[in-house]
């Protein structure tokens, strides 16, 4: 499944349209502490957070993710958007929680 | 489900269970204490690395029964008696935020009707 | 202070420079590494106490300088500036001898300050130049607005060239080939607007250059763990990286406070960092065990108090 595809399974307004938006997602990372982003080796990988500062796009960009999910409605500030453009890094917004957002994602990735 | 069930469905660490048959209805992921503050629901099981007492007090003050802390990380000691003194419990996991979410998902979505 | 006509493009230079602010590092460096001696005019121009104040502006017209000092055998009395002479022209006593009319009430340079020093001096004192005198107190040489212009701009250019003469060539996938990538990033503390960037950047340009992706992971996982270590836990400081010779080195200097216990930072889930830190998503205290894991050697070297230099190398051939 891609990164578009899921945003829509999330309901997420994409904010910015990054070079990976139409590559498939491989791996699923629901984290806060971009400490432990950047433990992970995997590739392709979907970043869901609840954190909305720079730096979430700065950590996906250099551990490879294909884009970001900012969950719980969260209202991103604009610098986020420039530096997702700069990084072309797909970024988007959710209204779900990051348990739902998992839980979604996960019904979307593996159906029965 | 109860925190019994839930333990034994997920294949979770029970590491202090001061009630066994509390209930859970929901998940709450979130590594951040005033995002939990502020958007998790009563009833949700914690889902989180933080590792340390302050967790628990949050957990008390929106009603949360449980926390499970992922990445198996320590559980301190003084994160221990806070818990047992609030009666909120402490699961543990070795999985990640993800797969744990999703599991826990999967299992109180069978028990919804 | 600004530029003279004689050299434009001297960039501003003001003494109390804040490290945290616009002031490239390079130019700081420059000014706190400069003594008074490197910059100073030594070949004197100077007039003995019984020449006159004609003959001392005879010798400033012929040697185009704006002050001369008087002085006999190295011993320093006093300095004979245009405006004493101007002085001395309308009170017609332009005959006399300089001991007579010169300034004495000097404010003097020694010839090892920093160029740092001299410069508060020039923005407090607004004088034109400074005679400077040595240990012994003997006059060694005169300092004036032009000499720390051209100094500046000598020093700069030399710095600039050597910057940017590093630069990506011919970047082979086996790494074998002499490529030479030398970058210097100013890190400044708690500028999360900027922390990461160059690391960011440094990624671009590996993947720009079709380096194997689980190098630039790593190189970049270093990379941005030290930048983000700078900003968090230093006072600032300059994150260096270059590729030579099949090896990446990324390196993280910073000027305090130090390291109290280099073992006890370096262990998993350490870290000094406050709240508003930790809200801002760093501060795990992952950070060094981290650049540690992605690298093929790491050495950390600090001492409280002072500074603390952070080396990782990733072989990539």
């Amino acid at each position: 499944m891609t990164m578009s595809e899921i945003a829509d399974v999330l309901k997420a307004e994409v904010l910015v349209k990054g070079e990976g938006i139409h590559k498939g997602v491989r791996h699923v990372m629901a984290s806060d502490l971009m400490s432990d982003v950047l433990l992970v080796d995997e590739d392709d990988m979907l970043l869901l957070t609840s954190l909305a500062s720079d730096q979430v796009l700065r950590t996906a960009q250099i551990v490879g993710a294909v884009g970001v999910i900012v969950v719980n409605g969260k209202p991103l500030p604009s610098s986020m958007v420039n530096v997702a453009n700069d990084l072309r890094m797909t970024l988007a917004t959710s209204r779900l929680s990051k348990y739902e957002a998992c839980v979604a994602a996960h019904a979307a990735l593996n159906p029965a | 489900m109860t925190l019994l069930e839930l333990i034994d469905t997920c294949g979770l660490e029970g590491v202090l269970v001061p009630d066994a048959r509390a209930e859970v209805t929901c998940g709450y992921t979130s590594d951040l204490l005033s995002d939990v503050m502020a958007h998790c629901p009563e009833g949700a099981v914690l889902i989180t690395v933080q590792n340390h007492k302050n967790s628990v007090a949050v957990c008390t003050l929106v009603g949360a029964p449980a926390i499970l802390v992922v990445h198996n990380r320590q559980i301190p000691d003084d994160m221990l008696d806070v818990a047992g003194r609030e009666g909120v419990a402490l699961l543990r996991s070795a999985e990640d935020q993800f797969a744990v979410s999703c599991k826990i998902g999967a299992a109180l979505a069978k028990t919804a009707v | 202070m600004s530029a003279t006509p004689e050299t434009p493009g001297v960039p501003d230079v003001k003494p109390e420079a804040d490290p945290a602010g616009n002031e490239p590092l390079v130019l700081l460096e420059l000014i706190q590494r400069l003594k008074v001696r490197d910059v100073m005019t030594a070949q004197l121009v100077t007039v003995p106490r019984s020449a006159t104040m004609l003959q001392a502006q005879e010798l400033m017209r012929q040697k185009k300088i704006s002050g001369v000092p008087v002085e006999e055998n190295g011993r320093f009395f006093g300095l004979v500036s245009i405006d004493d002479i101007i002085r001395a022209l309308v009170a017609g006593t332009i005959g006399e001898v300089c001991s007579r009319h010169m300034t004495t009430k000097l404010v003097v340079l020694e010839d090892d300050m920093p160029l740092s020093f001299a410069l508060r001096y020039f923005d407090r004192y607004h004088y034109g130049r400074f005679p400077v005198l040595n240990r012994d107190q003997r006059l060694v040489g005169i300092i004036c607005q032009r000499d720390i212009n051209r100094a500046l701009l000598v020093e700069l250019t030399r710095e600039l060239r050597r910057l940017e003469s590093s630069s990506v060539q011919n970047v082979g996938q086996d790494g074998t080939t002499s490529i030479y990538v030398l970058r210097e990033f100013p890190i400044c503390k708690y500028d999360f607007e900027n922390a990461g960037k160059a690391a960011n950047q440094i990624k671009q340009l590996l993947q720009e250059k079709k380096f194997p992706p689980k190098i630039i992971r790593r190189i970049a996982v270093a990379a941005y763990e030290l930048e983000i270590n700078l900003c968090v836990h230093s006072d600032g400081g300059v994150l260096s990286w270059q590729i030579s010779n099949g090896r990446a080195e990324i390196v993280a200097r910073d000027a305090g406070p130090g390291i109290e216990d280099v073992a006890w930072a370096c262990r998993d889930g350490t870290s000094t960092a406050n709240e508003w830190i930790r809200s801002l998503g760093f501060g795990a205290g992952m950070g060094l065990v981290n650049v540690k894991r992605v690298s093929d050697e790491f050495e950390i070297t600090s001492k409280k108090g002072s500074g603390t230099t952070v080396k990782s190398v990733i072989n990539i051939a």
